[in-house]
């Protein structure tokens, strides 16, 4: 680490120390009762004493295990219906307006649907995660092959790869910049909304930690699962830049 | 060995009309010729040669190479582009390797046969670079050398210099001239420096612009091998960029509606 | 402009609108096809929730309702944008603001805003106050982030010129780096309508007093599957119309700026 790069790790920590400090400040000069504001103390601790709780571990891998599979089928249609609307001319005039119309809906409004449709159990919420991921993965791998430099399909041409073979060899590989930063955004909204369908309707998962904890007016225990879902953001993020440098060694940087 | 006839090239413009961009042109190519096409910006000579290459297809008229037509891309017919085009996620290796790869060739004799390209091109120990660790000028390299793996009868280049620092593009065109001599490939070159066009070709073909049609096919009689310090000194040399450059010198550009 | 050049043009932006009307009428087609055949009338179809519309907007009160959410919506949008896009310029334009912020920004952005209204509920009650709360929460991040973007990525150069023409460093950032930011900032409230209307309606359904939520998921649980299929009609089209209105603005505003590929921007 650079000495520049510490000083502004150093700097960043401020806010959020600050923040905690002013919480604990507050709550020690009781301007809220501790139903309402717990100290952060209090709230770390039971953070701590979770990681440890099977129960607790239990509910954090049934959220992950939506979210990933949600965001692996995203993945696993989103890419190839990218690649294919900006290298097929039909593909991409069916695709347009559909994406035009089917992206600004809020796929959390269509919850209800899936939940009649799919129950109350993880298809539905896998689903809404799935729909949710999608697009931002679609659109990116869009933009981004339909952005390839065509010299580099030329050059794959001519040295005798088919056409169908420069879709594999030379568009996929060079759009995978662009949908790396697609699954960026998509498991950000992935963790948003596997949460909030895990608050709407269910038994188990983060979520419901969250309004298990509201019903029964457990404070601290509401400030746990927030907590952890941020850390799994973090998580994902922290892995997801790891895997760009591996994946994009060749690539110009970006930070 | 190639042969361009009637070749038309219209373009849809955005918003309605049309632009013609290349207009019945007619070409012969010799085999192991080093032809230049010269002309100002914009008068469609890229163009020209992609429609050779057959990455792009022409409006009308036809070309045929060795006698077949062209309907696509091909191994016969290696480009070389003034954006260098080469694979960012693939090392030098790798770059060179890929036609060979393509061609079916087993990896291990793939990755010899592109290191002693590499060594040709005076790239030796650059092998595991990625491009974006490279200058313009080796990138252009790589870039020739994948195309020179492949064995391609004819190279097709377009303005490879072009996008080169003054001082580098010098030493490519001897280099490149160097490579052409050992084996006499057919050379297609766009640029649109004359000096570039008079050292390195056997005939220049000078267009005009909007549309781009051809003006006049200038002979190149000076001998070879060619060195540009002597080169630079014999007054025959001076009247053919004299006389080129007053060809290729246009009215102002004008803004059209 | 001639006369031709000036009717292509119009044509070119009466267009675009016909083939997202042909995709919802194919997809409201899929939709009636696929209730009368494969779900065996386990939905209702596309043609008698349309006909349920009239009954809910004809409503005053749950016509009150959605126009409420509308409201919360826009003044939370609006209180959003008032203090992020300064911010998010001013962290484009200075390293030590940005170092401060960011790590903020980086543990906030995946927790789900509208997963505080509980707390928040606590603190504030169910009323107005923390259905706005977390909207502007939720607005206002994509927003800082796409103007710290933006204000980054401004051309220094452009900087040197306005100060060799003497102008200040507030002037600078108002009347350079936010209109050279502007689009990346309009990339941002994109995504920021997105997540408002996303933390909008399932705040409502949290918190059940009022609202588009409301309606929804209190018919889910008194099982009027027709309401909550026409309730699902009337958010997607308050999306789909927010994001034509977005784009007509972008249009005005950045008319001037490189094309891009439009349909992409990313949103969420």
């Amino acid at each position: 680490m650079t000495a520049l790069a510490r000083n502004e790790a150093l700097i960043g920590a401020i806010p959020i120390l600050g923040l905690l400090l002013g919480w604990q400040a507050a709550v020690s000069a009781g301007v809220a009762p501790s139903a309402l504001l717990p100290s952060p103390v209090a709230v770390f601790g039971r953070v701590a004493q979770n990681l440890g709780d099977p129960d607790f571990l239990g509910h954090t891998a049934v959220t992950l295990y939506r979210l990933f599979v949600g965001f692996l089928i995203a993945l696993a249609i989103g890419v190839p219906l990218g690649l294919a609307g900006a290298t097929n001319r039909i593909a991409g005039a069916a695709l347009k307006p559909l994406v035009r119309v089917l992206a600004p809906v809020p796929k959390i409004a269509l919850y209800p649907a899936l939940i009649l449709s799919l129950g109350f159990d993880d298809a539905s919420k896998i689903v809404l995660v799935t729909a949710d991921a999608l697009f931002p993965i679609l659109l990116a791998t869009f933009q981004g092959a339909a952005m390839v430099e065509p010299k580099l399909v030329w050059s794959a041409r001519a040295a005798g790869t088919s056409p169908a073979g420069t879709l594999l060899k030379v568009i996929l590989p060079a759009t995978l910049p662009s949908i790396l930063t697609g699954s960026r955004i998509a498991l950000v909204v992935a963790c948003i909304v596997v949460f909030l369908a895990e608050m709407i309707t269910s038994t188990d998962g983060l979520g419901y930690l969250l309004v298990r904890a509201a019903r029964n007016f457990q404070t601290v225990d509401m400030f746990v699962p927030l907590i952890a879902i941020s850390a799994i953001g973090l998580l994902l993020n922290g892995a997801l830049a790891l895997t760009r440098k591996k994946l994009l060694v060749g690539f110009p940087e970006e930070d | 060995m190639i042969a361009i006839s009637g070749v038309t090239k219209t373009f849809q413009r955005r918003g309605g009309g049309t632009h013609l961009a290349i207009d019945s042109i007619d070409l012969q190519v010799a085999e192991g010729e080093f032809v230049s096409i010269l002309g100002p910006s914009g008068c469609g000579k890229s163009t020209l040669l992609y429609i050779v290459g057959g990455f792009v297809p022409p409006s009308r008229g036809s070309i045929t190479v060795s006698g077949r037509p062209v309907t696509g891309p091909g191994p016969d017919r290696g480009p070389v582009f003034q954006e260098f085009a080469l694979f960012p996620w693939k090392t030098v290796l790798g770059n060179v390797a890929y036609g060979l790869r393509e061609a079916g060739m087993r990896k291990r004799e793939a990755e010899r046969q592109a290191e002693a390209l590499i060594a040709r091109v005076g790239l030796k120990g650059y092998e595991s670079f990625y491009p974006k660790e490279l200058s313009g000028g080796m990138k252009q390299r790589v870039a020739i050398a994948r195309t020179l793996a492949y064995n391609p009868a004819i190279l097709l280049m377009d303005e490879p210099f072009g996008a080169l620092d003054a001082h580098t593009r010098v030493r490519l065109q001897n280099e490149l001239l160097e490579l052409w001599e050992r084996d006499r490939k057919t050379v297609l070159f766009v640029t649109h420096a004359v000096d570039e066009a008079v050292f390195l070709s056997d005939r220049v073909v000078v267009m005009s612009r909007q549309p781009g049609r051809i003006k006049a096919i200038v002979d190149i009689d000076l001998p070879r091998p060619r060195h540009r310090d002597e080169l630079l000194l014999q007054s025959r040399y001076q009247h053919l960029v004299i006389e080129l450059e007053r060809m290729i010198e246009d009215p102002p550009e004008e803004i059209r509606p | 402009m001639t006369a031709a050049a000036l009717a292509t043009r119009t044509r070119a932006t009466l267009l675009p609108g016909l083939p997202p009307l042909l995709a919802c009428l194919a997809l409201l087609l899929a939709w009636q096809l696929y209730a009368r055949t494969l779900s065996m009338g386990g939905i209702p179809d596309a043609l008698s929730t349309i006909r349920e519309l009239p009954a809910i907007l004809g409503d005053r009160e749950s016509l009150a309702d959605i126009l409420d959410s509308i409201r919360r919506m826009a003044i939370g949008f609006a209180i959003a944008l008032a203090f992020s896009v300064p911010l998010g310029l001013f962290m484009g334009r200075s390293r030590t603001v940005a170092a401060m912020v960011n790590p903020l920004l980086m543990i906030t952005y995946p927790v789900p805003k509208a997963a505080l209204m509980p707390i928040i509920m606590l603190w504030f009650g169910v009323g107005d106050a923390s259905k706005l709360l977390v909207i502007v929460l939720g607005v206002s991040l994509p927003v800082i982030y796409h103007a710290y973007q933006g204000a980054r990525a401004v051309e220094e150069k452009m900087l040197w010129s306005a100060r060799a023409m003497g102008m200040s460093g507030p002037a600078r950032l108002a009347r350079i780096v936010l209109p050279a930011s502007l689009p990346e900032i309009l990339v941002g409230c994109r995504t920021g309508i997105v997540l408002a209307l996303i933390t909008m309606i399932t705040s409502e359904m949290i918190a059940r007093q009022t609202g588009a939520g409301n309606i929804l998921f209190n018919a889910l649980d008194m099982a009027q599957y027709e309401t909550v299929y026409a309730m699902i009609l009337v958010i997607s089209a308050l999306g789909i119309v927010l994001d034509m209105l977005f784009e007509y603005v972008r249009g005005l505003l950045t008319g001037w700026a490189e094309p891009r590929h439009d349909l992409l921007a990313p949103s969420l």
